[in-house]
């Protein structure tokens, strides 16, 4: 059946959108498809249009598969669980004065930078309907937070800092966003 | 019920068709289509996406297996998943019966 002209279009459609893993289970089931149709007395041209009707249109397929992806649920993650990351910096930051810290302007910048493009990266990844861009702009996003999470981490405790519960609380719900992130990134298909 | 009504329990009646064992995905699309009497009328590509979601949430497992020379995913529902399952089975239940007591009782005749 996958010689047929039809089929390989209707693939080709998919595979410019998905994995190539998702795009082989889907050929797997257009063969099943297929197969049941031609039992049912089709021939074979009628057999593979029904098929390829019964799957639906490529691209509300890719996008029910984008909705569904790890990149979008990790984004989402991140983006529900980030407000509450960021009070807790916040706080410390406002508690011990960090416009006192001896930082540079630029590295300033640069941290206010990354976080913003962050937070837009995962925005997008939230609400693509790309499976390959909402996967790259997870990645990215995830990728980006972690960084931050690690330099915020590194500077305090350059810093010294004297100890209290608002560095406990910010390093700890840093430390716990890096373990996730680190677990996480993995999980999340090239296509 | 209608089709949009049905969309609302695609996650339970998915679990509820790999009860019996381990399908592929085709397989439990149509084990799905049967079991609803073909009143589900989601395209079959589009239901493939809600079988990834529920091997994410842990509730059921997929893996690889050859057949018939090309490469097939094996869908199978997982501890979780069978405990799922057996609350949503039960939270419907107790809905229903409600329900049915709610629309089926007839106010009783006032005396005279």
């Amino acid at each position: 059946m996958r010689g047929t002209g039809l089929i390989t279009g209707y693939l080709a459609e998919l595979e410019a959108r998905l994995p190539a893993t998702i795009v082989e289970e889907l050929a797997d089931g257009l063969e099943e498809a297929f197969a049941r149709y031609r039992e049912s007395g089709l021939d074979d041209d009628s057999a593979t249009r029904a098929a390829i009707a019964e799957f639906g249109d490529p691209q509300l397929v890719a996008a029910s598969f984008a909705a569904a992806c790890p990149g979008r649920r990790l984004a989402r993650r991140l983006l529900l669980t980030g407000p509450a990351v960021g009070l807790c910096w916040g706080a410390l930051l406002i508690t011990s004065r960090a416009w006192t810290w001896p930082v540079p302007d630029a590295a300033r910048a640069a941290v206010g930078t990354v976080l913003l493009a962050a937070i837009a990266m995962l925005v997008h990844a939230a609400l693509g309907h790309s499976y390959r861009a909402v996967t790259r702009a997870a990645a990215a996003g995830c990728a980006s937070l972690t960084l931050l999470d690690v330099t915020m981490i590194i500077v305090v405790l350059g810093l010294s800092l004297r100890p209290g519960w608002l560095v406990a609380v910010a390093m700890t719900t840093s430390g716990l966003r890096i373990v996730h992130n680190v677990q996480g990134l993995p999980r999340l298909r090239a296509g | 019920m209608r089709a949009e009504e049905l969309k609302g329990h695609l996650d339970s009646l998915l679990l509820a068709a790999l009860e019996d064992g381990p399908r592929h995905g085709y397989a439990v699309i149509e084990a799905l289509r049967q079991a609803t009497g073909g009143r589900l009328d989601l395209p079959t590509g589009t239901i493939y996406p809600a079988l990834h979601r529920l091997e994410q949430g842990g509730l059921i497992a997929g893996s690889w297996q050859v057949v018939g020379g090309r490469r097939r995913r094996m869908y199978r529902l997982t501890p979780a998943g069978t405990r799922a399952l057996s609350g949503k089975r039960a939270a419907w239940r107790d809905f229903a019966a409600m329900m049915t007591a709610a629309l089926e009782a007839r106010p009783c005749a006032e005396p005279a």
